[in-house]
C-alpha cells in the first residue's frame, strides 16, 4: 500500500500523527511530512487507513 | 469593552459573546482575565504554530515560588507537572511525545473498544436501575473516564475512586488560583497529590518488574535507545488522568445535552447509527470540552494590529474558533453529518491531543450506547454550568429516562 498527502490541503491538524507518528510524521509546524508517495510497511495497512480517516480535511489518501 | 468569560451568563452560554468578539475585536485584551483572547479560527490556528507563543508555562511559576521562599513538599508536585509534555516546547516536548506516542497508537486504542464498551454498559446499567430525575454527570459522564484511565493503567478496580479525587486536585492545581481561599485550597490539593505521586511510583515499580498489556507497560518501551524515566512515567500517569478525565466527562455530557436540545438530530442519529463518527466530531465542534487553551508569550508579536508583549498570556478560544462563520457554514447549526469538519477541539499541530483517538472512542461508545439504550431520555431541568475558564463543563445535567 502506498499513501500520499496533498500539501495544499493539509492544515496541520496533526490528527494522523495521533494515530501513528511513524506512519504519519509531522514537520516542525505540525504539517504532514508523509510526502507525495510513501510506502506503508506490510501489516500496517489498517493503521494507515485509520490515520487517513482521522484527517478532518481529507488531505491524505491511498495511492 | 472588556470581555469576561466567567460571568454566570457567559458560563451558561458563551457563544454570543464569542460572536461579538470575533466580529468586533478578534484580538482582544481582557482586563478581567489579564490576557489576550484570540477568537477567530485563523488566528487561533496560526497561534498553534507561532514560536512566540510558548507552552512552557509551569516552570516560570515554579521558579517564582522557589525564589519567594523555602521550597515546600508541594513544590515537588509542581516540579512533576512542569515536566508534562503539554507544558513544554521542543525539543523537550518532541522527545516526550515520541516516547509516549507508541502507547496511544490507533491500533492499540482500537483494540480497547470492547473493554471500553463494557465499562460504559456497567455505568449505564446502574443509571437505568435508577428512576426519576438523575444527574447524568455524576452517574455516568464523570465516573466513566476515571474508570477507563484506571483500567488502562492496570490499576485495581478498587482504586477507581482515588483516581477521581486526584483528578479533581490536579484540575485545581493546574487551573491556578485567585484569592486567599482558593490559594489555600490550592495548597491542600498539592498536598493531596503527594499521595498520587506515591501511588503512581508504586504502580510504575510493579510494571517495571512485571510488564503487562496495559498502557503503562507500553509507555515503558524503548525508542532509539531512549526511554521514559520513572519520574517521567509518574508524570505521564498524572497527565493522562488530568488531560483525559474532565475533558472526556465534558465531551460526553455536552454531547448528550446538545442532542437533547436538538431532537431532530437525535432522531437522525438513532435512525442511522453509521452517523456516529461524524456526529461525535460535530458535537465536539458545536460544544466541545475545552473553551480556552493558554500560551505564554516569549517574544513581542503583532497580531491584527495589536502588539502582544513578551511575558503576557494569550488565551486561544477554541470554542469560539469552532463557531467561526469564516470557517464553518452556519456555525451555530448542529449538523451531525457535517463534512469536512476541521474543528480544533483537540488543538492542532505538534501539541494536538495525543489522546484524541481514545477520547473519540470513549465519546463514540458512550454517546452511541446512550442513544441506543435510553430511548426515552429527556432533559429534566436546565443544566448548571461551572464558572470555569478553561473548560466547558457542567456541574449537573439532570435528566430522566422512561
Amino acid at each position: 500500500m502506498r499513501i500520499t498527502v496533498d500539501s495544499t490541503v493539509c492544515e496541520a491538524h496533526g490528527q494522523c500523527g495521533v494515530v501513528d507518528m511513524d506512519l504519519f510524521p509531522l514537520d516542525d509546524d505540525g504539517y504532514s511530512a508523509v510526502g507525495p508517495d510513501a510506502e506503508v510497511p506490510a501489516g500496517e495497512e489498517d493503521t494507515a487507513l485509520l490515520g487517513i480517516a482521522a484527517c478532518p480535511v481529507r488531505a491524505l489518501r491511498v495511492l | 469593552m472588556t470581555a469576561d468569560l466567567l460571568t454566570p451568563s457567559a458560563s451558561a452560554d458563551p457563544y454570543a459573546l464569542f460572536a461579538t468578539l470575533r466580529a468586533e475585536d478578534p484580538v482582544h485584551w481582557s482586563d478581567a482575565h489579564r490576557a489576550w483572547l484570540l477568537t477567530r479560527y485563523d488566528d487561533v490556528s496560526a497561534a498553534f504554530q507561532n514560536k512566540a507563543f510558548s507552552n512552557d508555562r509551569v516552570r516560570p511559576v515554579l521558579a517564582r515560588r522557589q525564589a519567594s521562599g523555602e521550597p515546600t513538599a508541594a513544590d515537588r508536585v509542581l516540579g512533576l507537572l512542569s515536566g508534562w509534555m503539554v507544558v513544554n516546547d521542543p525539543p523537550v516536548h518532541t522527545r516526550l511525545r515520541k516516547l509516549a506516542a507508541g502507547a496511544f497508537k490507533g491500533q492499540r486504542i482500537a483494540a480497547m473498544g470492547e473493554q471500553i464498551s463494557a465499562i460504559v454498559d456497567e455505568h449505564l446499567d446502574a443509571f437505568l436501575a435508577g428512576s426519576g430525575p438523575q444527574d447524568l454527570v455524576s452517574e455516568v459522564a464523570y465516573p466513566l473516564p476515571a474508570t477507563v484511565i484506571a483500567t488502562m493503567l492496570g490499576a485495581p478496580a478498587g482504586d477507581r475512586d482515588r483516581f477521581r479525587d486526584w483528578s479533581d486536585e490536579l484540575a485545581l492545581v493546574a487551573f491556578g488560583t485567585g484569592g486567599a481561599a482558593r490559594a489555600e485550597r490550592h495548597e491542600r490539593a498539592l498536598r493531596g497529590l503527594q499521595e498520587m505521586d506515591a501511588y503512581f511510583r508504586e504502580l510504575v515499580a510493579r510494571r517495571r518488574a512485571e510488564p503487562g498489556e496495559d498502557m503503562l507497560s507500553a509507555l515503558m518501551a524503548r525508542e532509539d535507545e531512549d526511554r521514559l524515566t520513572d519520574d517521567e512515567l509518574v508524570a505521564m500517569c498524572a497527565l493522562l488522568l488530568f488531560a483525559g478525565h474532565e475533558t472526556t466527562t465534558n465531551s460526553i455530557a455536552n454531547a448528550t445535552l446538545a442532542l437533547l436540545r436538538h431532537p431532530e438530530q437525535l432522531a437522525r442519529l438513532r435512525a442511522d447509527p453509521e452517523l456516529l463518527a461524524p456526529a461525535v466530531e460535530e458535537l465536539l465542534r458545536f460544544d466541545g470540552p475545552i473553551k480556552v487553551l493558554n500560551r505564554w508569550v516569549v517574544a513581542d508579536t503583532v497580531l491584527g494590529g495589536r502588539t502582544i508583549r513578551a511575558g503576557q498570556r494569550v488565551h486561544l478560544v477554541l470554542a469560539s474558533a469552532n463557531r467561526d462563520p469564516a470557517k464553518f457554514a452556519d456555525p451555530d447549526v448542529l449538523d451531525l453529518a457535517r463534512s469536512p469538519n476541521p474543528h480544533i477541539a483537540f488543538g492542532k499541530g505538534i501539541h494536538a491531543c495525543i489522546g484524541a483517538q481514545l477520547a473519540r472512542m470513549e465519546t463514540r461508545v458512550a454517546v452511541g450506547r446512550i442513544v441506543e439504550r435510553l430511548p426515552g431520555l429527556s432533559l429534566e431541568q436546565e443544566p448548571v454550568w461551572k464558572d470555569a475558564l478553561a473548560s466547558r463543563s457542567m456541574e449537573t445535567l439532570v435528566v430522566r429516562h422512561s
